[in-house]
């Protein structure tokens, strides 16, 4: 039973990959990201629950704190780009280009 | 068999969510599923008894975060023309699944030397306050804080970026 | 033997804390307020002066000793060590270097004294009193220095010096390459120095590597490298000493101030040649054919600088063909292993030269520097104690009878005599006429007959006492300076030789009064011949004289520096541009260029994956991510 969860987080985290990858949109890419940090949390806590101990369940806090940082951060970038730009298309940056 | 069942119907709602996430072209669709995926993340919690968890993922993710979201995009007022042109959308997916393979195997094959383990409910003494809170405050003490301060730069990074500007001009 | 000395070290070291304690001065000063002369000039001559009194003390500190024991050693610490090679920072007093000493700080002094006088109101005032020092400091060094390393120190620091203080005006381009052409020569010599202890350290260095342990296994020196280390250590000597071919320095070096030129002909530079082929007279009496090559070189030197002197128009320019000329004598001298003579040549050389060079300084000085002697003129009424001075100092080195450079010229010329080379003391003969010629000549047209440039004549000024004192006392030293070392035919005990011959490997010959006779009767004939001449063509009236043919030809100094221009300078110039045109861009500079362009390339190529957006660079960490996994589930064959 253990591993249907293992492989529901497995699933559910190359999703957030291909979200993150294959759109242009920054609300989607963010979401997908938080859809990765979900899916890790499943990992985490599923294997807590096979060792019956409580360090996944705090690791998972910790990540979910995480998420609440970066979501405020990111939500602030997305402003400030829309402000600007007038656009919600990561390609937009391309000042790296070489 | 009833805890089978509804692990199998919850995750079949979050990969769905997921799904839609990554398909639906307006943000606003993609969040609304999105939604779905973590509700059922936290249902799934439950089934993991893990009770604390699964009322933080309600709250924080499910309640805040995601009205958070939602809220700025409704703020935004985004509609179809403010979107960006997805054209190679398909190529792209077709090969990060392609890419993607081998890490998928490479997870799965690592989870498959764990021992098989129950997943039966289990009663008190476990993933409740007092249990994690005795750990977090012990084990944990010290990256809890550090994550505290983290917040905060994040919030004071938040306020700066997207706060007015005074214009000194 | 060896005694210590603690206070030998401060000899040299005096001096140069004057050099450093006004060059900062200076330095400080430059853009600011000036500091007065006066105390430039107290502080400039008090390290000459305690020098002074140092070897005065050195002197008959060792004179209180046994002969055959004179020796005063100063080890301050060791400098070089490696292995069991030990090179120490130590000096040396033997009767040799302690007569260079007095008469170095000596005739050092006064120059400096004088110098208050000459450079009064010059805006580098202080720059000069530096330089001066430490030249003075670098020429004790190389007297005192107890080994040739050390030695070479103080080689090395007047070379630097006479560059530095030849072009000391630096504001004309002239002087610059006046001072240019000192150091490249000079350079030239050095390269040749640095050979012969070189190869002098292979041969017997072993054995620990300054003068007392080099002269005990001296003997060990097999002939051929010993040749070879004498005839380097000449070339070296030729440089610093100005002979042929690297002479061509010396008039040049007249570009410097005039008290710098009595400075570098008088005391120091130029006699350290002599000094150190005397230095190693241990090394050269094994190999006579080094000698005998020094001796031909030196008179021919002698004789092709008089020829040139007879015909210059400035007046230090005649001075410097003078010097050079006499330089030729010592190098005969030592080189016929008669060292005593040649110091002693160069001891009264001292007093003679500087006298005349600070004589004509004062001329200089009076005729707001005017060094044409065909402008001068009548001036005996108008600088009386230059006059006289200068007449003593003609004089001297004219080889007049009594004078100091008589008996010294002479000693040389009957060496050569005694030790049967009839051919040097013949030419030896000549020069000394064609020397009292030119002496003369130089002398009737400045101070006789009627003034050349009217205008000039009537601004004409006696120097002020400051000037003046130092040519009193130099003049008084140019007469007696002679007796000090009177042969046995006039009643003397050759004190000079004597004194010096604990430091010196040399034979003396067994004197004859028949060879004596014969070369004080040659000298005498010589310098009246010479002087005749010169009276009876510029005695009353001095006209400039027209030259042509011959004459004009030695005028122009044989086109010695124009053929070493064509034949030196001029290929290898084209050498350089050569080399700066096809070998530093295509040779040196290619491979790093090409290196560059190849980075450049793979910069272009590596530039097609920075697309600058962020999804393409997930992308590409997902592919990296994705290779690793396939890596891992291939090898740990998950």
């Amino acid at each position: 039973m253990i591993h249907n969860y293992l492989t529901l987080s497995v699933i559910l985290f190359c999703l957030g990959i291909l979200g993150v990858i294959s759109r242009r949109n920054v609300f989607i890419v963010f979401m997908a990201i938080e859809l990765m940090l979900n899916a890790a949390n499943l990992g985490f806590v599923t294997l807590s629950r096979l060792h019956l101990s409580m360090d996944g369940h705090v690791l998972a806090l910790m990540v979910m704190a995480v998420a609440a940082a970066e979501a405020a951060l990111a939500l602030a970038v997305v402003i400030l780009l829309h402000k600007h730009k007038g656009k919600l298309d990561t390609d937009v940056f391309n000042l790296l280009k070489g | 068999m009833t805890e089978t069942l509804l692990f199998y119907g919850f995750g079949l709602l979050s990969i769905l969510g997921a799904l839609g996430l990554i398909l639906f072209k307006h943000p606003m669709n993609g969040a609304m599923s999105f939604v779905i995926t973590l509700i059922s993340l936290a249902c799934l919690y439950a089934l993991l008894s893990a009770k604390l968890i699964f009322a933080i993922q309600l709250i924080v993710y499910a309640g805040a975060i995601m009205s958070l979201i939602l809220f700025i995009i409704m703020f935004l007022n985004i509609g179809e023309s403010d979107l960006p042109e997805e054209r190679g959308r398909w190529f792209y997916l077709a090969g990060g699944i392609v890419a993607i393979g081998p890490i998928a195997i490479l997870m799965q094959r690592a989870f498959k030397t764990l021992p098989p383990g129950e997943t039966a409910i289990v009663g008190d003494g476990f993933g409740g306050v007092q249990e994690v809170g005795m750990v977090l405050f012990t084990d944990w003490l010290l990256p809890f804080e550090i994550v505290s301060i983290l917040l905060l730069v994040a919030l004071v990074g938040a306020v700066v970026l997207a706060g007015k500007r005074e214009v000194s001009e | 033997m060896e005694q210590s000395t603690p206070y030998l070290g401060f000899i040299p070291l005096l001096p140069l804390a004057g050099a450093l304690v006004l060059g900062l001065m200076h330095i400080a000063t430059c853009q600011g307020k000036r500091i007065p002369d006066k105390l430039y000039g107290i502080l400039g001559c008090i390290g000459p002066f305690i020098a002074l009194i140092l070897a005065v003390k050195v002197f008959f500190e060792l004179k209180a000793l046994d002969e055959g024991k004179r020796v005063l050693l100063q080890r301050v610490y060791n400098w070089i060590e490696v292995g069991d090679l030990k090179i120490s920072m130590g000096f040396l007093a033997d009767p040799l270097s302690s007569l260079m000493l007095l008469f170095v700080t000596f005739v050092g002094f006064l120059i400096h004294l004088y110098s208050i006088g000459y450079m009064a109101g010059d805006k580098n005032f202080g720059k000069f009193f530096a330089y001066l020092n430490l030249f003075l400091a670098s020429m004790l060094l190389l007297v005192l220095g107890d080994g040739p390393v050390v030695m070479f120190v103080g080689w090395e620091g007047v070379g630097l010096c006479s560059y530095l203080l030849i072009s000391f005006y630096s504001e004309d381009p002239a002087n610059v390459v006046a001072g240019n052409k000192a150091f490249i020569v000079n350079r030239i010599g050095d390269l040749g120095f640095v050979l012969g202890i070189s190869f002098l350290f292979w041969g017997i260095g072993a054995d620990g590597f300054d003068y007392i342990s080099l002269e005990a296994s001296a003997t060990n020196l097999n002939p051929t490298l010993g040749l070879t280390v004498c005839l380097l250590l000449f070339v070296g000597a030729t440089g610093k000493s100005a002979q042929i071919p690297l002479y061509v320095w010396l008039p040049d070096a007249m570009a410097g101030p005039t008290p710098v030129s009595a400075l570098i002909h008088a005391a120091t530079m130029v006699t350290a040649g002599v000094y150190m082929i005397a230095r190693f007279s241990f090394l050269y009496v094994q190999v006579p054919l080094a000698g005998e090559i020094i001796a031909w070189v030196g008179i021919l030197t002698a004789l092709l600088a008089a020829i040139f002197g007879m015909y210059q128009r400035d007046i230090k320019k005649i001075l410097a063909y003078s010097t050079v000329s006499q330089l030729g004598y010592m190098f005969a001298a030592v080189g016929l292993t008669a060292y005593s003579a040649g110091i002693f040549h160069v001891f009264t050389h001292a007093f003679f030269k500087a006298l005349l060079f600070l004589g004509a300084g004062s001329v200089i000085h009076a005729l707001h520097h005017e060094q044409d002697i065909w402008k001068m003129g009548g001036l005996k009424k108008k600088l009386p104690v230059t006059y006289w001075t200068m007449l003593f100092g003609a004089l001297a080195l004219a080889g007049c009878p009594l004078f100091s450079g008589f008996f010294s010229k002479d000693e040389i010329l009957y060496s050569a005599l005694a030790h049967g080379h009839g051919a040097i003391w013949f030419i030896g003969l000549i020069v000394a006429g064609i020397t009292a010629y030119y002496t003369f000549r130089m002398f009737f047209v400045v101070f006789h007959g009627k003034p050349a440039d009217q205008s000039l004549y009537d601004k004409a000024h006696e120097s002020p006492p400051v000037m003046t004192v130092p040519l009193v006392i130099l003049a008084v030293g140019a007469v007696f300076a002679g007796f000090l070392n009177l042969p046995h035919l006039f009643g003397g005990h050759l004190m000079v030789s004597h004194w010096l011959s604990p430091s010196l490997v040399e034979h003396h010959p067994d004197p004859t009064l028949a060879l004596e006779l014969l070369a004080v009767g040659g000298s005498i004939v010589a310098f009246v011949i010479g002087v005749s001449i010169a009276y009876r063509k510029f005695g009353t009236k001095a006209q400039e004289p027209v030259y042509r043919g011959f004459h004009k030809f030695a005028e122009n100094k044989f086109m010695v520096d124009e053929l070493f221009g064509a034949l030196i300078v001029t290929p290898y110039r084209y050498l350089s541009q050569g080399i700066s045109r096809i070998i530093e861009p295509w040779v040196t500079d290619g491979p790093l260029k090409s290196m560059a362009l190849l980075y450049r390339l793979s910069g272009l190529a590596f530039k097609v994956f920075q697309v600058g957006l962020v999804r393409v660079y997930a992308i590409y960490m997902v592919l990296g991510l994705s290779i690793m996994s396939f890596l891992l589930i291939k090898t740990l064959n998950l």
